[in-house]
Formats: C-alpha cells, structure tokens, sequence
C-alpha cells in the first residue's frame, strides 16, 4: 500500500505580520497537519497549538486548536476557518482569479483601494482594469501591471504607486468596468520581468518595483523606459556613447522585496515621473527592468553564503536543486498554502500566529475511500 | 510531449521577455489593436539592437496578386489574431499565399507585415480580460536569431517512460506512463526578443 502514497515534513516560521505560507512540494497533498511548536514552548492567549485540513474539509476549509486562557494553566479550545490551507497546481502562466469590482480608490503613494470582501492577504498581486471614473479620467495608467498587495483589511488595500499627481484621479461609486484581479502564479520563472514604480537617482541608482522582483545581489540587469516616464537614459539600448553596446547594471544590494540598488550611477538623469496623463493611455508602454544574468555575470563581488543555493522565489523554497545564484529558474510547483485565516468563533486567533515555528506533515494516500 | 515542451519555453519567454504595448491600432485600449506602425516598431527596435533577422526576403516576381517579402524576423502570434491581420490586408499585411512563392513558408506562418514574418499557433500566450478595458492581451513574441536557446542536458531533451505492468509493481496491476524533461531554456540576448503586446479591434467570439 505504498504504491502512490507521499508524505512529506518541513518547518516555516511566520512573521511578525503574518502573511500566507507557500509550501512547495513535489505533489498535491490530500491532507496536511500543523504544530506550532511555539505555542507549546512559549505559550500565549489566542495562539493556535494545531491545525488540520482534509480534502473532504473542501479547499481552505481549516480546522485548529488554540489556547483560549490568557494564563497557566492554559485551555485549549476548538475553531474553524474558512481562509485556512488550500492546495494549488502551478504549471501554466496568465492565471487570474474572479474579477471583482473596485469601488473606490485614494490617491497617494501608496494608492489605496477599496473593494468589498476582497479575500487578498499582504503578499498576493494583482492586476487592474478599466479605472476610468470618466472617459479621460481616473487611473488608466496602472491598467495591465502587476501590484503586489498591501492588506489594510477586509475591503481595503494599499499598491505600490504614487498616484498623488496630477493626471490621477480618485475613483469612486463603482465605476463600470473597474475591475482588480489576483494573479495566481505570478513568479513560475524566476527571475522574471518587472515593473518600475520609482526610481531614485544618484551615484548608484535604487529601484523600486510594482511586484517582488526576485533578484539577487551580483545580477546583471537592464532597463527598458519609455520615454513618458522619465529616466530613458537607463534604457540598454540605444547607447549614445558607443552604438549598439548594451549598458547593464548590476545589483549592488537588495533593500526588500520590492526595491534594489544597482551600479549604475544616474547622476543628472531625467527623474522618473508616475504622472502620465490618460490621454496617452492607448499603447502606453510601462517601465520594466529585465534580469539579464546571474552572478557569474555580475560585476560584483558575491558574498552570499553557499554559491549554488537551492533556489529561493518570493522568500519561498523552491524544490529545484542547486543553482548558479540569479539565474532562470523554472518555479512551476505543487504544493500547498496556509492563508491566515481568522477563527468563525473567536475572531480574536488567527491560522498563522506571529514568530512562530510550524511544523507541517503532509500526505497523499494510496487509498482514499 | 513536444507540445508540453513549447508551453514552458513559451512561458518562459512570456516572464523574461520586456514588453512593448501595442500602438498602432484605433481600439483605444492599452494596448491597442494592433497596427504597421506596430510592427515597423518593433522590427526597428531589434535592429537598432543590431539582433540578426530570421529569413531573408523573397524576391518579386511576374504573377499576379504578389508582392516581394523583406528580410525578417519571427513573430509568434495568437490564431485569434488572424482576422485582425488580415483587416490590415492592404496596408501592409501579406498573406503567405501572396508571397512570390511559398517555398520558405512554414506550415503556421500566416504572412508578413514589413519585416515581420508571422506564425500563428493556438497555443500562443493570451492574458484574458487583461488590458485597460477589459480585452484579452495577446502575446507576440518577435525574435532575433540570437535571442533564445535550448539547452540539452545529459545528452538528451526528454524522455517518454514507459513500463509495462509485469515491471512497475509487485503484482503487475498498474503500468508507468511518464515524461522526463532534461532541459533548460535561456535568453541568450535580451535585446533581440520583444514580446509585442496587442488586443483585438473587437472581442469577436468565434468557436
């Protein structure tokens, strides 16, 4: 009876602002369960103790325990969630989820958004469509990039973007056809092609990106601006001083998720500018910033710890074997998600307790009956 | 199998590839239809790169309804597109039956728009509902000779693994039918490649 049958074990330790957990794993598992180890070693009210997901529970469904005393002796108790573990089958790009209406938005930087139950945890990206409050208004311009999310709660969100210009104008009552969608597998190859949210000029150049751009320190990289937004002389291609030489760049430092630094110093530089106007919507090109090499090809010197790591996407493990540091890699993957649901009694516990070990199990049975 | 193989390299040029925004067309999306100035863009945008074009031109002949072919690079585009193209019919597009002779068309190529030479399949890259109004996104991707390659690893591609029930299990009741992939693709110049993103003039819904 072992013929099909997988099984799998690992740890991940959540935040301090928790944010989904994706575990990738050579399969689908049918049944995965959770200890916080934490919450036995270091106990604190609210915190869950355990968790199971079945596939008969249907997907997200969760159950789990937590400790509902604020004091020895400590009392567990029972809960349920339906934003808890979901299995998921990444292997195919250009994946949304539902569309669902934007009822308002705030200018800003970041921009803020408002729709009703969206379900999206900090972490997930998305992509926009149709923000026109009126035929030549609204925020057209961040049509077709993906975001990566900031959650405020149930019917809010925050995007990396400075819409606090001009050309910009907030969205409200519903507007027809203004949609936001999730972006399933955002990152199966990695690292991919970005978008550029902001760029800050100087000595060495920091770029900010609308979604993780996965990069490592000592990758080459080069820039594609079009030329409503600001800083072309970053672009590769056409090099004014030695034609149809490719300037690239190369990753000095990598600030978060979201932002790195690059070699190239942009002293003078044209500033980049978000404030685009709508009427130049139709065949608007975004800014991008393109991974062109490793750290092999980087001008760098590497001083990571082991030279060929297993790859790491998003802050994810990936289940590839070694790898030169930077380079593509094909993340298409099976495995399964903890969302960080809150619990349908005691709103007060969440799935995912902050700074805590888990330690999961999961299992694909031979019988299933 | 091979077809398994097409989808990852043409995902894979779809995250690595930069992106140009269709222009050229009167739809009023972003990106828009696509239009000549579309493709006289992007092919303008890989020479200047100095990328290495596919094919070179066919020259005219005497025969009624032809015209001569440039030099050009590949386009891979969506099969949904053809009615779009062929609406260009007349401002620049060539259908591949009106090349001077059809000798070096491929089976998919649908025509040429200056120096583009365009192939078709289903199975191109689409975004649903993804563009500024709501319209599919259509991923065209132009290439230079130099911009991709496939790697072999250990002397092979990929394998189809079959083994028959007496060899896979104890009590010969289930067979082994698999694939094995030992590959890798690269973007061995990112200035030679451009994924050419348009809609179409109308959602049209043919099945």
């Amino acid at each position: 009876m072992a013929e099909y049958s997988r099984i799998a074990r690992g740890t991940f330790t959540t935040a301090a602002s928790p944010i989904a957990q994706i575990v990738n794993l050579p399969f689908q598992p049918q049944a995965v369960k959770l200890i916080n180890y934490t919450a036995y070693s270091a106990p604190s009210q609210y915190a869950v103790t355990t968790a199971h997901w079945d596939l008969y529970m249907g997907q997200a469904n969760t159950t789990f325990e937590y400790i509902e005393t604020a004091s020895v002796n400590w009392i567990i108790a029972a809960d349920y969630t339906t934003n808890g573990i979901s299995t998921f089958s990444a292997g195919s790009l250009l994946q949304f989820g539902a569309q669902q209406q934007v009822v308002a938005s705030t200018k800003g930087s970041p921009t803020s958004f408002q729709v009703t139950a969206h379900g999206y945890n900090t972490g997930d990206v998305v992509v926009f469509e149709g923000l026109y409050q009126s035929p030549t208004t609204g925020m057209p311009q961040m049509c077709g990039m993906p975001f990566v999310v900031t959650r405020v709660d149930a019917n809010d969100f925050t995007v990396n973007w400075n819409s606090n210009t001009s050309n910009y104008t907030a969205l409200s009552g519903s507007p027809t056809g203004a949609y936001v969608k999730k972006v399933l597998y955002p990152f199966l190859y990695a690292p991919q092609l970005s978008f550029i949210s902001a760029i800050t000029t100087g000595t060495t150049t920091t770029i900010t990106t609308t979604a993780p751009h996965n990069l490592v320190v000592g990758q080459e990289v080069a820039f594609r601006v079009p030329s409503a937004w600001g800083t072309t002389q970053l672009n590769s291609l056409p090099d004014i001083l030695i034609p149809g030489s490719p300037v690239y760049g190369y990753v000095t430092s990598v600030t978060n998720s979201t932002t790195f630094v690059c070699n190239i110093n942009s002293t003078g530089y044209t500033a980049y500018t978000a404030n685009v106007a709508v009427a130049s919507v139709p065949g608007l090109t975004f800014p991008q910033v393109v991974p062109v090499g490793d750290v092999n090809t980087g001008g760098v010197a590497y001083s990571g710890g082991a030279l060929y790591p297993s790859p790491v996407v998003n802050g994810v493990s990936t289940i590839n074997g070694p790898a030169i540091s930077g380079a593509f890699i094909n993340n298409t993957s099976q495995g399964f998600i903890v969302q960080n649901g809150v619990g349908s009694a005691q709103a007060s516990t969440s799935l995912l307790t902050a700074s805590s070990k888990y330690i999961y199990e999961a299992y694909y049975y031979d019988l299933s009956a | 199998m091979r077809q398994a193989e097409d989808l990852i390299l043409r995902d894979y040029i779809v995250s690595a590839a930069s992106e140009i925004n269709a222009g050229g067309g009167s739809n009023s999306d972003n990106p828009t239809n696509l239009g000549v100035s579309d493709f006289s863009l992007v092919a303008t945008t890989l020479d200047t790169n100095n990328a290495y074009k596919f094919m070179s031109g066919i020259e005219g002949m005497d025969r009624f309804g032809t015209g001569p072919v440039r030099s050009a690079y590949f386009m891979l585009s969506s099969t949904e597109l053809q009615t779009d193209l062929d609406g260009l019919t007349g401002s620049g597009f060539l259908n591949q039956w009106n090349y001077p002779t059809n000798a070096s068309a491929l089976p998919s190529e649908y025509g040429s728009v200056y120096n583009v030479r365009i192939l078709t399949s289903s199975e191109a890259p689409v975004a649903r509902n993804a563009s500024a109004n709501s319209r599919d996104v259509y991923y065209n991707t132009v290439v230079g000779k130099q911009a991709v390659t496939h790697i072999n690893q250990d002397g092979y591609s990929m394998n189809l693994i079959y083994r028959d029930p007496y060899y896979s299990g104890m009590l010969a009741q289930n067979a082994t039918l698999a694939v094995k992939f030992a590959q890798s693709q690269a973007i061995t110049q990112d200035t030679a490649i451009r994924n050419l993103l348009c809609t179409r003039a109308s959602n049209l819904s043919g099945v």
